[in-house]
C-alpha cells in the first residue's frame, strides 16, 4: 500500500474511534510506532489531540525517553496521563524475578488501573500485523472484558471498514483500536521520512556501531549492530535486514508463546 | 501496486501451507522467525511445516487448524501483496467472511486428493455474494497423485461445474496445479509436470491489474469538528472526486452547499479523489451518517431496500428490530419479509418467505430502515454493503440488490 493510502486508513480508523467512543485514549511508548500515532492523530485532529495521551511508565525506560516523551508532551500540547503501578515497584517487581510477571505488573496491570481510575472505554494503540505473528490476528477495533483479557477465540466479525462497537456498560469492556495495524516496520520509516515533522527519538539512529530497532524498558532491551545513522539509511537497511524487528525484545522469547500469554492477559 | 489476496477452501487443503511456502520462497520470512519455529517444532516433537509461520496461536499449533484470519505482506516480482489466510473450518466463517472482506482476489485451494467439499462451496458462494469475481484455483497436493494430468483435469472439471453454478465464468479462470508441500508451480516452475505449460500461482498473481470505474462523488460525513476558527466536516470520498466549489447535496439531511474549502492539517489542497480523508466547510449542518454527491447524480435517502444476507447469529424472524450499519450511517431496521432462505453451502433456496433463518443461513431480505443512503452493489460497492447488528454484536452482512422498493 502507498503511504497515502496508509495514512487514510489510518485517519478514518481514527476519526471512527473518536466519534463512537465516549471516552477514548491513545496509548505512547513514546517509540516510533506510537509517536506516529500520535502524528496521524494530529492530522485527523488538526493539530490538537482531543483526548489524553497515556505513558505506562515502568520506571525501567531509558533516560533519553523520558526526556523525550516530556520534550514532545510540552510541544504537542498532550494531556498527559502517566501510568505507574507505585506499589509492585515499591514490592520490588523487576525483570530479575521472571519477564512475565513484570511486564504484567509494569505495564498490564498499571495500565488497567489507570483505565478503570478514568473511566476510558477505547484504548488506540499502534500494533502492527508484522511486527509478531499474534499481532497479526488482530482486529482493528479489539473488545475485552473486564479483566482485560483478549477472547482470541471469539473474535468480533469485521466487515469492510464497519468495526464492531461494544457498549462499555457490560461487564466494563474497553475496545482496543489499532489504527495502523495494516503497516509494516518498513512504511513507518519512510512515513517518517516523508512527513519531516515526526519527532524520532536519537535512540533509533546509530553510534557507534549500534542502534536501537525497538524501544522497551532498559534492562529487556539491546540495540542492533547497525551503522543507519540518518533515516534515509534505516529505510535502506530495513529493504534487506534478515532480522526480526523485536529480536531485541527479551520478554517475546523467554519461552514458546510468551506473547500470547502476555497479550491474553491484556499486555499491547 | 498492492493488491489484496485472500485464500479460501475447505480445512486441510493447505491454504496455510501455501501461504507459508509463497512466504519462504519469496524469502519475506526473517530467518529468526525461522529459527522460532523450529524451536518450537523441537519443543511439541512435530514435523516442520510451512503452515506454522501462519498459525501462531498455541491452539492452533496443537489442533493443527487455523482459528483465525490472519495477513500478511510480501513482495511478488511486479505486485506487492497482502495475503490474507482464512479458517476452512464452518465454525469460524466468521473469521472468514472478516478475511475475505477487504480482498481483490481470490485463491481458492481444493485438494486434488479430496476434490470439492463442503467449504470449497461455502467459500465460493460466501466469494461471490461480496463481490469477489477475480478467482484463481491452485489445485493442491499434486505430489500426493503422482503429478498425474488425469487427477488434476478430473478435479478441475468438477470444480468448474461448481464455479459455473455459482455464477463465475469457469472458461475464464485460471487452474493451476500446485504442491505446497514441494513447492511445485507456486514460486518457481515445476519440473515435475511437464505437461503443465501454463503460468506459476506467483505469474498469474502478477498480472493482476485493478482499475477502477470512474463513479459519481460519494463523500461519506464521519463526523463534525467545532474548530477554533471554524466547523470542519470530517469524511472519507468513498467514489468519485470532490473539490472545492462543488455543490453538494447531502441525504439523508437533505442539506444542499457549495463546497467553500477543503481542509486537511498540515497542507492545502483543493481536490481529494477516491479514498481519501477529507476535512470540509460548508453553510448548512449536517451530520455522521449522510452522504454527500453532485446534484446531477445526487446519493438517494430510502427507507427500504432488498439484500442478499450471510447470517451468523442465533435466529433471525420476520420483523424483528435490529441496528444496521452501511458506511458510517447507524440506523433502526426491520425484517420486513424474508424472501428466500438459501444453502450458504450449495447456494440452493431452501425455502420461500420463511419466518425465520438461523446460523449460517444466507437469505434474501426486504428491510424497512429509518431514512439512510445505499446504493445497489453493483452501482456502488462502498455504499452496498451493510452489517446487522443486535446487542452491540456484528452478526450478519449482506450487500444490497436493489433500493427502490417504492415503500
Amino acid at each position: 500500500m502507498g503511504l497515502r493510502e496508509l495514512e487514510n486508513r489510518s485517519i478514518y480508523i481514527l476519526r471512527e474511534a473518536y466519534a463512537e467512543f465516549d471516552n477514548p485514549a491513545v496509548l505512547w511508548s513514546t517509540g516510533k510506532d506510537s509517536t506516529t500515532v500520535l502524528w496521524l492523530c494530529r492530522k485527523a485532529f488538526f493539530g490538537k489531540i482531543p483526548f489524553p495521551v497515556i505513558h505506562i511508565d515502568t520506571g525501567y525506560k531509558f533516560r533519553q525517553m523520558y526526556e523525550f516523551r516530556d520534550r514532545i508532551a510540552e510541544e504537542w500540547d498532550l494531556d498527559l496521563v502517566i501510568a505507574r503501578n507505585e506499589e509492585a515497584l515499591n514490592a520490588g517487581v523487576s525483570p530479575e524475578r521472571g519477564k512475565l510477571e513484570c511486564c504484567t505488573a509494569l505495564k498490564t496491570e498499571a495500565l488497567r488501573r489507570c483505565v478503570e481510575e478514568h473511566g476510558f472505554d477505547a484504548l488506540i494503540l499502534a500494533i502492527r500485523r508484522d511486527e509478531h505473528g499474534i499481532r497479526a490476528k488482530e482486529r482493528v477495533f479489539s473488545p475485552r472484558d473486564d479483566t482485560f483479557r483478549w477472547n482470541y477465540k471469539d473474535q468480533p466479525l469485521e466487515m469492510w471498514d464497519i468495526y464492531q462497537v461494544q457498549s462499555s456498560f457490560q461487564d466494563h469492556i474497553h475496545t482496543r483500536v489499532h489504527p495502523i495495524l495494516h503497516w509494516r516496520e518498513l512504511d513507518v520509516w519512510e512515513y517518517i521520512k516523508q512527513e519531516v515533522n515526526v519527532p524520532v527519538n536519537p535512540m533509533y539512529l546509530a553510534s557507534n556501531g549500534k542502534r536501537y530497532r525497538s524501544l522497551g524498558c532498559e534492562p529487556c532491551t539491546s540495540p542492533i549492530e547497525s551503522n543507519a545513522g540518518t533515516i534515509e539509511e534505516i529505510v535502506e537497511e530495513l529493504r534487506t535486514t534478515k532480522i526480526a524487528e523485536r529480536s531485541g525484545r527479551a520478554q517475546d522469547k523467554e519461552k514458546a508463546f510468551m506473547m500470547q500469554k502476555l497479550r491474553a492477559l491484556g499486555y499491547m | 501496486m498492492n493488491v489484496n489476496v485472500v485464500l479460501v477452501g475447505h480445512v486441510d487443503h493447505g491454504k496455510s501451507t501455501l501461504i507459508g511456502r509463497l512466504l519462504y520462497d519469496s524469502a519475506s520470512i526473517k530467518s529468526e522467525r525461522v529459527e522460532e519455529i523450529q524451536k518450537l517444532v523441537e519443543e511439541y516433537k512435530r514435523r516442520f511445516e510451512f503452515a506454522y509461520f501462519l498459525d501462531s496461536f498455541e491452539d492452533e499449533l496443537k489442533e493443527e487448524r487455523t482459528i483465525d484470519t490472519v495477513s500478511l505482506m510480501f513482495m511478488g516480482k511486479k505486485n506487492c501483496y497482502t495475503i490474507t489466510d482464512v479458517p476452512g473450518h464452518k465454525e469460524f466463517i466468521k473469521n472468514m467472511l472478516t478475511g475475505a472482506s477487504h480482498a481483490d482476489v481470490a485463491v481458492l485451494v481444493v485438494s486434488v486428493v479430496e476434490g470439492v467439499q463442503e467449504q470449497t462451496r461455502r467459500h465460493l458462494f460466501l466469494l461471490r455474494m461480496l463481490g469477489i469475481d477475480n478467482l484463481f484455483v491452485a489445485v493442491n497436493k499434486m505430489d500426493a497423485v503422482a503429478y498425474s494430468k488425469e487427477r488434476f483435469e478430473t478435479i478441475r472439471s468438477q470444480i468448474s461445474e461448481v464455479l459455473s453454478a455459482f455464477g463465475y465464468d469457469a472458461e475464464e479462470v485460471t487452474f493451476i496445479p500446485v504442491s505446497a508441500m514441494e513447492g511445485d508451480n507456486i514460486y518457481s516452475s515445476s519440473e515435475k509436470m511437464d505437461w503443465y505449460d501454463g503460468q506459476t500461482l506467483i505469474e498469474a498473481l502478477d498480472e493482476v491489474t485493478l482499475e477502477r470505474e470512474t463513479k459519481p462523488l460519494r463523500f461519506v460525513v464521519q463526523d463534525v469538528y467545532e474548530l477554533e476558527t471554524e466547523k470542519v466536516v470530517v469524511g472519507r470520498v468513498e467514489s468519485g472526486v470532490l473539490r472545492r466549489g462543488d455543490e453538494i447535496l447531502f441525504e439523508p439531511s437533505g442539506v444542499r452547499a457549495r463546497i467553500e474549502g477543503l481542509r486537511f492539517f498540515g497542507r492545502e489542497d483543493d481536490e481529494a479523489t477516491t479514498g481519501d480523508c477529507a476535512g470540509i466547510v460548508i453553510e448548512g449542518t449536517v451530520r455522521r451518517g449522510d452522504v454527500g454527491g453532485p446534484l446531477e447524480d445526487p446519493p438517494r435517502a430510502v427507507r427500504s431496500f432488498f439484500g442478499e444476507t450471510v447470517f451468523l447469529g442465533d435466529e433471525l424472524r420476520r420483523g424483528d428490530i435490529l441496528e444496521l450499519r452501511c458506511g458510517t450511517a447507524k440506523v433502526r431496521c426491520e425484517v420486513s419479509d424474508i424472501k428466500e432462505k438459501i444453502d450458504s453451502e450449495t447456494g440452493e433456496v431452501l425455502e420461500e418467505n420463511p419466518e425465520s433463518i438461523s446460523e449460517h443461513d444466507a437469505a434474501t431480505i426486504e428491510f424497512a430502515t429509518e431514512p439512510l443512503v445505499v446504493e445497489r452493489f453493483v452501482d456502488i460497492p462502498e455504499l452496498g454493503r451493510f452489517v446487522l447488528v443486535k446487542d452491540g454484536r456484528n452478526i450478519g452482512a449482506g450487500v444490497v440488490l436493489q433500493t427502490d422498493l417504492g415503500v
